[in-house]
């Protein structure tokens, strides 16, 4: 089912337009109409009050008795040529002294404000009447004069005027639908170039993106919406086959060793202590794959924000000493001195905190010399956040390799062996732990001396 | 001890039972998840592992078929799937323990012994031996041919662990978890690092050495 607001715009346009153009029109067809009709009311009037005055002059000059017999010529010539117009000429008494040959109208009572009337004859005819009284020349009470004009000419006018009316509501209302559902059709084009471009979208093109400059204003909107959202997907879309194919990548290195060892092996009689010796090795690799395996899996999830974490207060100082316990073991065999000052307590994932910030110990602990330096401090700022900060002594990072260190799978050197912890994952790991807490990581590296300092917001 | 295995990926059951078997379980191997039900419910096992996805029937159904039935053996879960509901339901259904593919097999039989041993209730020792090694939990005193040796608090508990499992080859992570706390994949070279000073103390200066590495495994304890 279609809700109302899912009909067509044209369509609903259209409608308008016409509708709106109609009434108007229809309106304006009315008040002209009934001015119109009134104009006529008022002549009418006008020309029957001034023959009112003409029978009454004309009775005035009926002085004798022979004079009232001869009425009929008098009268007769006076209103020569008035066809539209009905007389009727009464005595007080209501005998008729005069009427023309229609005068067929109902009696008309005198109407002291000498305003018209409308009756109709017995025909059906419509007529407006007068009525008024005229003084004879003579001493006899004065008669009653009733003057009709006949309506039919007005009418006729009108009716045409009506029909002329309708007949122009009717044309504009079609124009101006058809202007309206034009108008609409043109506004609505570059959604129709839009739908049809996004209906051959696909995931090679996700780099189109709708032309904000050549639509209408009202879409700009909508089309900036969109190439927001085309610009996510695209994101995601890079990330997911970045993904794909950096896993691909680093799972093939591993799987051919294995398999050339294996067939190696295989090819010929060995003795038992050189099978077992393979078999371990297969192992050992088989852990590592295993371990990048469920690491990407980590990050996959951190990068799809599916990796909430818990928020309980975590004691930094006593966590990091806790790791020290477990990486200092490393760091005594070169004889590296460590070191931890500060405190800090935050509220996020303790096990997330933990592997984070083991993260960058295990990495400082493999790239410090024999004999070098780590330090661990940690600080916060009252309402602020908090830093944890991993410095260790060492080679210089060139600052080039610096943005890319938290990227996955990045080796500063590109020849460097893979050792064993080294997929490369470690520090991508911490980044998105610490963003998953709404925090940062960063490196910096100058004069021998590297440092990584994780941001957590207060 | 007899464990059953419900398992459909072949390789996966063949493997593990044979595993098992080699550790001196015995084992019942079912391929589906009818199968392994009726075995749970009809046989009496130490110890049931259940692949998560399983044909006709999967293991949360069977797990709660068993516990329905009344039976209480511990119940370990298989599964590809590194997934928090899927843990929290495992575990809300009264599974023991919970085992992501790929797992290393020396995890799996370690934390099979662990459930096995959670029902046996022994008495707490004072003191753990192997061969002339003596680890006193009382005194926190480790001696050894009448030596003392002088352990960190680390070495001591890696030292303890090791001798509390005798004969089990213990996995790195393993180590790590127990002893260290670290319960992600952490740096495994430190457990190395850890077991060769740990060694430099109980066995450099002795003839027998009771520490030994098992390539691609982990780590055992065991008088010769």
């Amino acid at each position: 089912m279609r809700l109302p607001g899912a009909r067509s715009v044209t369509l609903r346009l259209t409608l308008l337009f016409a509708s709106a153009s109609g009434v108007v029109l229809m309106v304006l067809g009315m008040v002209v109409g009934h001015l119109v009709e009134r104009h006529f009311a008022e002549l009418d009037t006008e020309m029957l009050s001034g023959k009112l005055e003409l029978a009454r002059h004309v009775l005035g000059q009926v002085h004798t008795a022979a004079d009232l017999q001869a009425l009929t010529p008098r009268v007769e010539a006076a209103f020569v040529g008035d066809h539209e117009l009905s007389l009727r000429i009464r005595a007080t008494d209501g005998t008729i002294l005069y009427a023309s040959p229609d005068a067929d109208f109902p009696r008309v009572s005198t109407d002291p404000g000498g305003v018209a009337g409308l009756v109709h004859a017995a025909d059906g005819r419509e007529l407006r009447v007068l009525a008024g009284s005229a003084p004879l020349g003579m001493q006899v009470p004065p008669v009653l004069v009733e003057l009709a004009t006949d309506l039919v000419h007005h009418q006729h006018f009108m009716s045409s005027f009506r029909a002329a009316l309708w007949a122009t509501v009717g044309l504009a209302a079609f124009v101006t639908g058809l202007m309206g559902w034009a108008v609409a059709r043109r506004g609505l084009a570059p959604l129709r170039a839009i739908t049809s471009d996004a209906a051959r979208l696909t995931a090679e093109r996700l780099d189109w993106r709708v032309p904000v400059d050549s639509v209408p204003q009202e879409l700009a909107e909508v089309a900036v919406a969109l190439n927001q959202m085309l610009a996510r997907l695209e994101r995601s879309f890079r990330r997911l086959s970045d993904f794909s194919s950096d896993l691909a990548h680093e799972l093939r290195t591993p799987l051919s060793n294995l398999l050339t060892q294996t067939q190696v092996t295989l090819s010929q009689p060995r003795s038992a202590a050189q099978y077992r010796d393979t078999l371990a090795s297969n192992a050992e690799e088989y852990e590592r794959l295993s371990r990048t395996i469920s690491d990407m899996l980590f990050l996959a999830k951190a990068e799809n924000d599916l990796m909430v974490p818990q928020r309980e207060p975590v004691d930094l100082r006593e966590e990091v000493e806790t790791m020290l316990e477990f990486y200092g073991n490393l760091a005594e065999e070169k004889s590296i001195v460590v070191s931890v000052s500060g405190q800090a307590s935050v509220a996020g994932d303790r096990l997330m905190l933990r592997r984070a910030i083991g993260n960058l110990l295990s990495n400082a602990c493999r790239h410090t010399p024999v004999a070098g330096a780590i330090s661990v401090v940690l600080s916060s700022v009252p309402g602020g956040g908090t830093t944890i900060t991993v410095r260790n002594t060492g080679e210089t990072i060139d600052a080039q390799h610096l943005p890319h260190l938290f990227d996955r799978f990045y080796r500063a050197d590109a020849a460097r062996r893979r050792d064993a912890e080294g997929a490369g994952l470690g520090l991508a790991i911490t980044r998105s732990i610490l963003r998953a807490h709404g925090g940062a990581a960063s490196a910096r590296s100058s004069d021998g001396v590297t440092e990584f300092e994780l941001t957590l917001p207060a | 001890m007899k464990i059953l295995v419900v398992e459909d990926e072949p390789k996966t059951g063949e493997y593990l039972r044979q595993g098992l078997m080699e550790a001196g379980f015995m084992v019942d191997l079912a391929r589906d998840g009818a199968d392994g039900q009726h075995l749970a419910l009809t046989q009496a096992y130490d110890l049931a592992i259940l692949d998560v996805m399983l044909p006709s029937m999967n293991g949360w159904d069977i797990l709660r078929g068993i516990r329905q039935a009344g039976k209480d053996m511990p119940v370990m879960f298989l599964t590809a799937k590194d997934d928090v509901d899927h843990r929290v339901k495992g575990l809300e259904l009264g599974a023991d323990d919970y085992l992501v593919k790929p797992f290393a097999f020396s995890e799996l039989l370690a934390r099979v012994r662990t459930l096995l041993r959670r029902g046996t209730k022994v008495k707490e020792a004072e003191s753990l031996r192997a061969a002339d090694l003596e680890l006193d939990l009382l005194r926190r005193r480790v001696t050894r041919a009448g030596h003392k040796i002088d352990l960190t608090a680390k070495e001591f508990a890696l030292l303890e662990l090791l001798l509390r499992r005798q004969g089990e080859v213990l996995p790195r992570s393993l180590i790590a978890s127990q002893v260290w706390d670290m319960n992600f994949d952490s740096d495994t070279n430190v457990i190395e690092v850890a077991v060769r000073r740990l060694r430099a103390k109980v066995d450099d200066a002795f003839e027998e050495k009771l520490i030994r590495t098992v390539r691609g495994m982990g780590y055992v304890l065991e008088a010769p």
